[in-house]
């Protein structure tokens, strides 16, 4: 399942909005069947990556291969077939169901009067099933809870059933249970379907927990980028975040542990 | 597909038939009630025989007037629900943001310039430059657009082409402009059969287009991120259904005039009866609601001060002036204006 051809990878990019550059000359690469995660402060352009990796932005200079494809030059419905992106907040229109809004994630998958298929419905189900929202299929997201709405929201995007999901702060405004439910169900979905997984995220211990590898921004650029141990340093804390931290064992997992001084 | 029927559906399909039975009804009044009083049996001895009063009333009196009614209605109800669904906005529908009084200004223009060109030619290339302007108008500096500032901005190219309006209206001989007046303010007088033909006939074109358009819209009001994500050129889509939108309200403006607040007023209120959610049953609650509001603007129009026939915007502005103020009211309440 983890074909080199679900590997995204970013070359040179330089991304700038009017004469601010945001990223500058940045290469990285997302392996194949691993979960990534973004960090860095606000404003250093984890956002602005992810969206240039989805193509959400065109680049100044650089490109993102998708496989051996670049995604600048792929047909818009075939890459929405290969990679998924979940934006931050997205508001529900008024009154729709979750599974109206579940549905419209096999956009890609559907002719434009091609009936609904059996592989439509079995994707809508089995993306309900994960996020655990079967049974509330049928009611409004604007009655569900904070936690039950990014669910979701995911399951939108887990029934467009893509080989490389992109997630932009899954779990802003969710309390810590919740964010953990929702890690989760991601993580059993890489683990299960061998999906790309690239995340933006805030919390570092959460990070450091459910991700493969890290990649960690400053406001001037890269800091680092590999596992968990080589990327959560003392020092990089330091460079990314000028944060004074300790950095400790977490006594579950094992992975490191921020613990600010 | 595999959905069973639930309790939303079953209460849509209930407000559906509460749809189409109010419009029956309306349309059935409208044939009645005028200068000279039907039963309901003369109407359909008209219907079965084609002798008699009824078949007058249905043939030249009021047929062609109700028929008209219906397309134009449908057609500025489902124009206003594209552009809610599209800007996410109830304020945002095509008379609120000046398409059809643009729309009217241009028609008015060239019947006085005594052009030869068909009346939805005219009506279609003023609403599009009227939204043309409000979209150049409202691009922030940072080259994007907000809802609400098209709204508002609308709301400026409206005032502004309503004193074009007025303005010419002034210039014209009386008699000139007391049939110009009328026509500006919405009027179903008088229409024939080749009115009613016209706009079912531009309209049938548009609701083709619409079709293969509704899913698209359903993916932009998600936003335009997880709509470009899902495999929608967003841009390109969102001008086609602007597009599409305009030439709906333009269609119906070629028939009856630009008829106030039809077009804010039908999505909600269709909205409300059968629940619709998705685009599509939206749009369709929205044009039949439309067409309901508008044979009923213009039988009250035309019957209810006795012998006199005011025009049927003077009736939905009546009832749409206050409605807007109450949304606006709203609005403000909700922090987006």
């Amino acid at each position: 399942m983890t074909s080199a051809n679900n590997a995204l990878k970013a070359e040179n990019l330089t991304i700038g909005y009017g004469e601010r550059t945001v990223i500058d000359n940045l290469s990285l690469d997302f392996p194949a069947g691993r979960m990534t995660a973004i960090l860095g402060p606000n404003g250093c352009g984890k956002s602005t990556l992810l969206r240039a990796l989805a193509r959400l932005i065109t680049p100044e200079k650089g490109t993102v291969t998708l496989g051996s494809d670049n995604i600048f030059s792929m047909d818009t419905r075939a890459l929405a077939r290969r990679l998924a992106i979940l934006p931050q907040a997205s508001k529900a229109p008024e009154g729709i169901t979750v599974a109206d809004l579940v549905r419209r994630g096999r956009t890609p998958w559907r002719g434009l009067f091609s009936a609904w298929s059996e592989a439509d419905a079995a994707a809508v189900e089995r993306a309900l099933k994960e996020v655990g929202l079967t049974d509330m299929s049928e009611r409004p997201i604007d009655q569900l809870s904070g936690g039950q709405r990014q669910r979701a929201w995911i399951a939108l995007v887990l029934a467009q059933d893509t080989p490389c999901l992109l997630l932009d702060e899954p779990t802003t405004w969710l309390d810590l249970t919740h964010q953990i439910e929702v890690l989760s169900l991601v993580r059993e979905r890489n683990r299960n379907q061998g999906v790309t997984v690239v995340t933006v995220l805030h919390d570092l211990n959460l990070a450091a927990r459910f991700y493969d590898r890290l990649v960690l921004l400053g406001p001037n650029g890269m800091v680092a980028a590999g596992s968990p141990q080589d990327v959560l340093t003392e020092e990089n804390l330091m460079t990314g975040f000028g944060l004074s931290a300790m950095v400790l064992p977490d006594p579950i997992t094992g992975t490191p542990m921020v613990v600010p001084r | 597909m595999t959905v069973k029927m639930n309790a939303k559906m079953t209460a849509g399909i209930r407000g559906g038939l509460v749809l189409a039975a109010a419009l029956l009804l309306a349309i059935v009044l409208s044939l009645m009630i005028g200068q000279i009083r039907l039963s309901v049996s003369d109407l359909w001895t008209g219907l079965l025989t084609g002798k008699g009063p009824g078949a007058l009333t249905l043939r030249v009196l009021r047929g062609p007037g109700v028929v008209t009614a219906i397309g134009a209605g449908a057609a500025l109800g489902a124009s206003g629900a594209i552009f809610q669904i599209l800007l996410r906005n109830p304020l945002a529908a095509p008379d609120v943001m000046g398409f059809t009084s643009g729309a009217g200004l241009a028609v008015v223009c060239g019947v006085l310039a005594g052009t030869t060109l068909p009346m939805p030619l005219l009506s279609a290339a003023g609403g599009l430059a009227a939204a043309c302007a409000v979209a150049i108008l409202a691009i922030k500096r940072d080259g994007t657009q907000v809802p609400i500032t098209l709204i508002l901005v609308g709301l400026g190219i409206g005032f502004l082409t309503t004193a074009g309006n007025s303005f010419i209206v002034t210039r014209l001989p009386p008699e000139q402009a007391a049939e110009a007046q009328r026509w500006l303010t919405g009027s179903l007088a008088a229409r024939d059969w080749g009115h009613a033909a016209q706009v079912f006939g531009c309209g049938a074109v548009l609701a083709v287009i619409l079709a293969i358009q509704v899913r698209a819209l359903g993916l932009l009001e998600l936003g335009d991120d997880l709509a470009n994500g899902l495999g929608l050129r967003s841009n390109r889509a969102r001008l086609q259904l602007a597009g599409t939108g305009v030439l709906l309200a333009a269609t119906g403006v070629a028939v009856a005039g630009p008829v106030p607040f039809i077009a804010l007023m039908a999505g909600p209120l269709g909205m409300r009866v059968t629940g619709a959610t998705q685009p599509g049953g939206r749009i369709i609650s929205a044009a039949v609601t439309g067409a309901i509001i508008t044979v009923l603007a213009d039988l009250a129009a035309r019957s209810i001060v006795p012998g006199l026939q005011l025009p049927a915007g003077v009736m939905t502005g009546i009832f749409g002036a206050p409605y807007l103020l109450w949304l606006l009211s709203r609005e403000m309440d909700a922090g987006d204006i």
